[in-house]
This record gives C-alpha cells, structure tokens and sequence, in this order.
C-alpha cells in the first residue's frame, strides 16, 4: 500500500517536473513542425508525390524529434541525486526505471499524438493511413522510451557524446519503422503486423528496465 | 547498533582506506575527521551500499546490510555533501515529495513550524533555484525532522550555514541521541557536542 502511494508521488513530481519543463516540449513540436515544412517546400506542390513520400517522413522527422528530448531523461536527477533518494525510499533501481519509462511515455510522447493529425495535412493523407499512423506510433513512441531509457543511462558514463547514445536508438528503431510503414501497404496483413510491433515493445519492455538499472548502478559507482 | 567489521576499499587498485572497525551503539555519536581526499564521502557511500566494498561487512541490528538492504534504508537518512533537492520545483513540493517518499507521519501544521524554526517559510512557494546555498542547505537538513530515522549520516552538515543555525542543528543531534538515535557524520569543524566520538581517517 505504501509502495503504490510512493508510486503515486513519483507521477506527481514527473507531473510537476514536465509542467514547469513545457517550453522543451513545445521547442520539440516547433522543430517536427519546421521540418515538415522544410520537406513539403523542398519537394513542391506535387500532391500526389507528397502522399506518397508523407508517411515516411513523418515518421522519420518524429523518430529525430523525439530523440531531442532523450537528453534529460535521467541527467537531472541523476546529477542531484534524487535517484538515490528515491531508491532508498525503498524503490529498486529497476522500477525506477519502469516509472520513467512510464512518465517519459504519458508525459513526453503522448501529447505529440495531438500533431500528427495536423502534420498529416500538409500531406494530403488520406484518412485511413492518419488512422494507422496513429496506432503506429502509440507502440512505436512507448518502444521509443525504452530505447531512450536504456541510451539516456548509457550516457551518465559518457557525459561528453551524446550522438553515440542517439545511433542505439536509430539503430534498434529501424525495424519498428519497417513494420509502421507496412501497415499502409494493402497486400500485407494488418493485423500481424500490429502483433509484431506489440511483440516488440514487449521485448523492450523486459529488457530496458533491467539494462537502465545496471548502467545507472555502474554510473553512480563511477561517480 | 552499527557495526562495521573490517571494511576495506579501493578504486582501480588504489587503496582509499583499509581495515576500519567501527561500532556504535544506541545513544551515539561519531565524527569522520580527515584531510581532504581521505575517502570520508567514498566511507559513507561504503556503509549505505551505494560503493561496492572491498573487504568487510556492515552489520545493522545485528543483521549484515547486503541481505536485506532496504531494510537498512528504511532506518536511515542520508544527507549528501550537494543538494538533493530539484531545482525547478518549490520548497514546499520538495518537502511533500520527501515526506511521501519516506511515509512521513508529520502534518502540515509541523512542517510549517519545522520552516519558520529554520526561518524559511516566506519562500514555501518559491523554486529553490532562487534560494541562496544555505538556505538550500537548510532545507535539506529539515530532511532529518521530516523522515523520523533511527541512524542519521550526514556528509559535512556544517557547510554554507550560519551560526545560529549551526547551533540548532547541533541542538536537534543532541535532541536526537536523547531519543536512542545514532548519528554518523563527516565534518571539519569541531561541534561543541557531549560524548563525540572521533574516527580518524
């Protein structure tokens, strides 16, 4: 009972922490934005081109915006120690990381879900593609923290680089793209697809909470 | 109470100290002394488990710390040499999400008189970006009040704080060791304090 009033507060801190850090959301939205209008200038008013090449470069200008926020995932409360407050306020390292994940997901990604659709207009999506693309990228941003969680804790080691952490994340995000842009097209089956990005968010979720844990450990002993 | 059998540590085969015993039961009150780089801090993150140690053993109640670790958590408050608390959220955030955190049975009417003790109350709702370092650090001291532990360890308490609060402070660790407390900390000075034991590194 404790632990779930413990937990309950941690949300409320992320909470309070994401509302007075809401200018980095916007500057992130204000960047996918920018670019998009960069893309859709530097290729003309072809519409028919447009819908063709959209879903893909919404997906990889998301995939780079959201890499931008990946930075302050553990930094802050890493660098002032909070981490090992919390941890001796009887949380273990790796549902430190779980709660992160999750308020990274809640706080960060979900309120980009509101301008995909505007995005999808200067694409001239049709409707049904908006639909899947949404879907796609609800298991495809929850996948995104995971990733985030596991390169943001590598890099409390390597406090000089951060692109080496941002190449895991594009590396390992590839496959999610494959299978994001395929449900658009007809010959393949939607609903498996849909499967294997569940399966592997699935896999991320079991391996992210446990590597996060041990890099932040070997962080903190390093010190 | 605490028992410290032994304990040895070293970073990349550097021998930060070695062979330290150190026992203290209910009822007292130890001071880390040593120059600086002796591995007083690096000590204290030994015996909380955050290092891992090279040689030794920790015993709290008569219990070795590794086999039940948040056991001796939850008995403990640490205060760090730095600042724990966020910079970008108000005191009185700070103090509610330490006193959730640790299951705090302190109202809100104690907290408040616990802020006007330390003579920051006017800046409950202020970030404590904007306090000054003692203030900060005052604030990090009512940790101790708020959190209610049996073992107190504390990382150069003195530093950044006037004199007026330094004595309050040494007034709440007598305060402290009257209730059956022990107190662990590192310091410099030398605090006026009955009955001080001092291990030197």
């Amino acid at each position: 009972m404790k632990l779930i009033q413990k937990i309950f507060f941690f949300f409320n801190r992320e909470a309070k922490l994401f509302y007075s850090n809401i200018g980095d959301l916007f500057s992130n939205i204000l960047f996918f934005f920018l670019s998009i209008f960069i893309f859709v200038f530097a290729l003309g008013a072809d519409e028919q081109l447009l819908r063709n090449v959209g879903m893909g470069i919404i997906w990889s200008l998301l995939l780079l915006s959201s890499t931008l926020s990946l930075r302050k995932f553990y930094e802050d409360d890493f660098n002032n120690s909070v981490i090992k407050i919390i941890h001796m306020g009887g949380m273990s390292y790796e549902l430190i990381v779980f709660l992160k994940i999750l308020s990274h997901f809640f706080f960060v990604q979900i309120p980009f879900l509101a301008s995909i659709p505007i995005a999808c207009v200067f694409f001239n999506l049709p409707i049904n593609e908006v639909y899947n693309l949404i879907l796609t990228f609800i298991i495809g941003s929850f996948i995104l923290s995971c990733l985030g969680s596991i390169s943001a804790s590598m890099n409390l080691l390597n406090k000089t680089n951060f692109s080496i952490g941002s190449l895991i994340v594009l590396l390992f995000f590839i496959p999610v793209i494959i299978f994001s842009i395929g449900t658009n097209n007809s010959e393949s089956d939607f609903n498996s697809l849909i499967s294997l990005l569940l399966g592997i968010a699935l896999i991320f979720l079991g391996i992210s909470p446990w590597s996060s844990a041990a890099f932040i450990k070997l962080a903190l002993r390093n010190k | 109470m605490l028992l410290i059998n032994n304990l040895s540590f070293s970073r990349n085969d550097n021998i930060i100290f070695q062979n330290l015993n150190l026992s203290l039961s209910n009822r007292s009150i130890a001071q880390i002394r040593g120059k600086n780089g002796s591995g007083k801090t690096t000590f204290l993150n030994v015996i909380l488990n955050f290092l891992e140690s090279k040689t030794g053993e920790i015993f709290w109640e008569g219990k070795n710390i590794k086999k039940n670790i948040f056991n001796f958590y939850n008995k403990t408050t640490f205060i760090m040499d730095h600042n724990t608390c966020t910079r970008k959220m108000t005191v009185l955030d700070n103090i509610n999400f330490w006193s959730r955190l640790s299951s705090s049975k302190l109202t809100k009417d104690e907290i408040v008189l616990l802020l006007e003790t330390f003579n920051i109350q006017k800046y409950q709702n202020t970030k404590t970006m904007y306090l000054s370092s003692g203030e900060i650090r005052k604030l990090e001291l009512l940790r101790l009040i708020l959190e209610q532990k049996k073992l107190w360890i504390l990382d150069e308490p003195y530093n950044h704080l006037d004199d007026l609060s330094i004595e309050i402070l040494n007034q709440t660790f007598i305060d402290h060791i009257n209730k059956d407390g022990v107190i662990l900390f590192t310091s410099h000075l030398k605090p006026s304090i009955n009955n001080l034991e001092v291990v030197d590194l």
